[in-house]
């Protein structure tokens, strides 16, 4: 079986290499995206299973990421989680509209983090129904 | 007082002292357009048509007196710098206006036309500068906040890199780790998440000074809250070695509030108690009912602690308040915790307070209001101090997606309650919290006070608003039902607080039988739009 493909999408490179090592000890693959341009581009090129995505971003923030994504047929199943800097009380509620599977406030729980990836990519790949 | 613009209002009974006003007025060319009115309620109604540059207020009117009639004037037009005309025996009310943000007064016949030039000039400049004062006052407040959101937003990008990277380090991604090291990382992993705690406060802390903090209350089940609460914190109360335990009482009854709030309360609480209890003691949280309180459950955190001085007691719910004569040898944090639980509480109507000795530990305790259905449906069922012949309970029900979609079902049912609260009147209707915490399915009731047929014009507008909302229009459906509950006659003897009381019992059987089974609701509708 091969590895899931998880796109990271953040500017700051000491974080992209930080979850990027945390990623690949639990058996993921990973690809980076350093803005909102190249996170869409590489997204159509790779196609990930999975993607984590910065909000405060240069060359189209977090949220154009988000409604590109969502309005692409082929994109749109992809699970987005937030993974950011900015308060959730002022951007977790907009994220999930937008579309994200799950937000998270940096610094993040890896437990957590890990489980929410690992519940998303079961949902995604056998299309099953939404846990109540 | 020169300006063509100047609009003097007097409301004064005395028609001589009002002609003697208005030839002062005269005299001093001061204003250009003066209007006279006898009544405080016709001074009140022409404050709606036009605002005055300044009003000259009588105290002793026919339909006011005394304080009373300033206090009025004030409420109405905040904005207008108000010159009382006393007579020689109210001096002292006049005075005392002064201290209410009334701008002067002036004894009647002992002012000549250039002191009442003067006064009024005075007035309208003074109020001017009151309002500038208080207008760079919210200024520097938002500056404040916009600079704290920018400052935490900024911290946690560095702090985040700290605390992913010593975790790396301490799960041996990056090689082993000896025992020492693991000890020094642990120590960092420690601070850094100390830190990540008080950016949070300081966020928080300008948050509910400025009033931005949003309360969603709802039904909450608190002795949950209260386990889980403990259930989170008891990680770190084993590593102190206090002892962390609940007692709630089983009979302890909904509460209306935000869970996520409450919660915030409870850890802030049971933190601090931690943090003042020595190795060996413990940490007990209660919530229980008080007889004589009917209307709140009570809450508290007690602990074994050092207690705290009769004289710091007041002061612990200041904000950076930070006790003096601490022995302990943990960090102090920034004492913004219970400044903002104190804040929390009471933007839910509840009380906060602590009792203590010193060396004998701490009780801090705090209430929230029950969730009353009698409360809620007052406004709603009664009119003009009368019990209403008849309600409307409007029911939607929203169909969980077979198929998944990105945004989540809870997200999309807060959408949902979003848009209920849009279409009902929010001062006349109801829209009942929502009970279940999660689930497929999900039911809202609305105990509209209205008759049928306009319930129909509301329901309309749910529909039309539902059908748009994302994660509905596509996988999901809804239905929206009404039906129309006829109201008991009262009886000749009972309150309307009793009467309201037995309405909420035959509500809340309603809404029992409703969520249970599917009876009693006519008119049902299927879903407006057809899926493609």
């Amino acid at each position: 079986m091969t590895n899931s493909k998880i796109m990271i999408v953040d500017d700051d490179p000491d974080l992209r290499q930080a979850l990027r090592l945390r990623l690949r000890a639990n058996h993921y693959d990973t690809v980076n995206a350093v803005d909102g341009y190249s996170a869409i581009a590489l997204a159509y090129k790779e196609h990930p299973d999975l993607i984590i995505l910065d909000l405060g971003l240069p060359a189209g923030d977090g949220f154009v990421v988000l409604d590109r994504l969502q309005k692409d047929d082929k994109l749109s199943t992809i699970p987005v989680i937030v993974l950011t800097a900015r308060d959730p009380q002022s951007s977790e509620r907009r994220a999930l509209q937008a579309g994200a599977a799950a937000f998270f406030q940096k610094p993040a729980d890896n437990t957590e983090l890990l489980d929410v990836i690992r519940a998303s990519l079961s949902h995604s790949v056998s299309g099953s129904v939404l846990p109540s | 007082m020169k300006d063509q613009s100047t609009h003097v209002l007097v409301i004064e009974d005395n028609p001589g002292d009002a002609d003697l006003v208005r030839l002062r007025l005269v005299e001093g060319k001061s204003a250009a357009d003066v209007s006279c009115v006898s009544r405080l309620s016709d001074g009140l109604d022409s404050l709606k048509q036009k605002s005055p540059s300044v009003i000259l207020l009588d105290l002793n009117l026919p339909d006011s007196q005394g304080a009373e009639t300033f206090r009025k004037v004030l409420e109405k037009a905040p904005n207008v710098p108000v010159v009382i005309l006393s007579g020689q025996d109210d001096e002292d009310l006049a005075m005392k206006a002064l201290h209410q943000s009334v701008q002067d007064y002036l004894v009647k016949g002992a002012f000549s036309s250039s002191s009442l030039d003067r006064a009024m000039r005075y007035a309208v400049e003074r109020q001017g500068l009151l309002r500038s004062l208080e207008m760079s006052r919210k200024q520097q407040l938002e500056f404040k906040n916009q600079f704290l959101s920018h400052v935490s937003h900024e911290l946690r990008t560095p702090l985040t890199c700290i605390h992913q990277f010593t975790s790396i380090l301490l799960d041996g991604l990056a090689g082993d780790v000896s025992p020492e090291q693991r000890d020094h990382l642990k120590t960092i992993l420690k601070s850094v998440n100390q830190l990540g705690a008080m950016v949070r406060d300081l966020l928080e802390a300008s948050r509910v000074e400025s009033g931005k903090i949003r309360i969603e209350s709802r039904c909450v089940a608190i002795g949950n809250l209260v386990r889980q609460a403990v259930a989170m914190m008891q990680p770190i109360a084993r590593e102190k070695e206090v002892g962390l335990e609940v007692g709630v009482d089983t009979r302890v009854p909904f509460v209306y509030g935000d869970p996520a709030r409450i919660l915030q309360v409870l850890i802030n609480l049971i933190e601090n108690g931690i943090k003042f209890t020595p190795v060996g003691g413990a940490v007990t949280v209660r919530a229980c009912l008080v007889q004589t309180d009917p209307d709140f459950v009570y809450i508290s955190v007690a602990d074994t602690g050092c207690g705290i001085a009769p004289e710091a007691r007041a002061l612990v719910f200041e904000r950076l308040y930070q006790d003096p004569n601490s022995v302990d040898n943990s960090r102090k944090g920034l004492g913004l915790g219970l400044f903002i639980a104190k804040e929390l509480v009471s933007l839910h109507g509840g009380r906060i307070w602590v009792a203590s000795e010193p060396g004998q530990g701490s009780t801090f305790s705090f209430t929230l209001p029950l969730y009353s259905l009698a409360k809620l449906l007052f406004p709603v069922v009664t009119y003009q101090e009368k019990l209403r012949e008849d309600i409307v309970l409007v029911r939607v029900s929203l169909r969980a997606p077979t198929k998944p979609v990105r945004a989540s079902w809870k997200e999309t049912c807060h959408r949902c309650l979003e848009v209920l609260q849009r279409c009902v009147y929010l001062d006349k209707d109801l829209v009942l919290p929502p009970m279940t915490s999660a689930g497929a399915d999900e039911t809202f009731l609305v105990v509209a006070s209205t008759d049928l047929e306009r319930a129909e014009i509301m329901m309309t507008r749910i529909r039309e608003q539902l059908g748009r909302v994302d994660g509905l229009d596509g996988t999901g459906e809804f239905q929206v039902s009404a039906l129309e509950v006829s109201l008991p006659d009262p009886g000749a003897n009972s309150s309307l607080q009793d009467q309201v009381q037995e309405v909420a019992c035959i509500v809340g059987e309603m809404v029992r039988t409703v969520l249970g089974r599917e009876v009693g609701f006519h008119r049902t509708v299927r879903p407006v739009r057809d899926k493609l």
